[in-house]
């Protein structure tokens, strides 16, 4: 399957928590995957290994502050750290791009600001429509967010999610 | 105010003093509060719970 045409714009969480489920490629999938220098960093000093795999091209961009005014004020408004504010600023130049983060505070300024936005659940979930994975694999993946990864999700949460795919697979 | 105990990584530990060293905090505790406090507004359970599960629908579902 070809690569979908969308560029991401990533904060730190989703490539430390998709990194930590040994996924990290799934990100592949992307046209480009841009991280601004602060995430780099963020990612650099939790999870340097991120940013060694061979097969995985990020993009560099510079750190920004956002232009707009609305958009400023949100960032400080929900006290967003500078990766957040700074992957917006990147998003505010390129609308059309999908925001990754797991940050709850973050993705409620990209939604608000009309962006799109999602986390490292929607990543994942996203490979069997984009017929990467198979509803068993991604089952597999999920099941091991709480022992393998540091992204936080209510226990039953997850069996909720959980027993939404295997529903939606008939599994 | 309540008193907590608590275990942090000596590198952790190493960057708030060099926090408070640089006079951006009074004191680590002060760090440690607003550490907690940011965490906390991250994660709003509300907001996460509905934002995960309009993951489920997209990545089940999007259109790209």
């Amino acid at each position: 399957m070809n690569k979908s045409n969308i560029r991401v714009i990533c904060d730190a969480g989703p490539v430390i928590h998709l990194d930590e489920l040994n996924c990290l490629e799934l990100l592949c999938d992307f046209q480009e995957i841009v991280l601004a220098d602060t995430v780099r960093e963020e990612v650099k000093h939790h999870r340097p290994e991120a940013l060694k795999k061979p097969d995985i091209h990020f993009m560099r961009a510079s750190q920004e502050y956002p232009e707009g005014a609305s958009l400023r004020t949100m960032c400080r408004v929900f006290s967003l750290d500078a990766g957040e504010t700074g992957a917006l600023a990147i998003i505010e130049k390129n609308p059309d791009a999908l925001f990754l983060t797991d940050d709850a505070c973050a993705r409620l300024v990209a939604d608000r600001m009309g962006f799109k936005v999602h986390g490292t659940i929607g990543i994942i979930i996203r490979t069997i429509r984009r017929g990467l994975m198979q509803p068993e694999e991604v089952l597999q993946l999920l099941a091991q967010i709480p022992t393998k990864s540091s992204l936080h999700i209510r226990r039953s949460l997850l069996g909720k999610i959980i027993e939404k795919i295997k529903k939606e697979f008939y599994l | 105010m309540k008193t907590v105990q608590m275990e942090v990584p000596e590198h952790l530990y190493k960057h708030a003093i060099v926090l408070v060293k640089e006079g951006w905090f009074r004191d680590e505790k002060e760090i440690f509060s607003e550490a907690i406090r940011r965490f906390i507004d991250s994660h709003r359970p509300d907001l996460m719970e509905k934002f995960i599960m309009d993951d489920v629908e997209w990545g089940l579902h999007g259109h790209e």
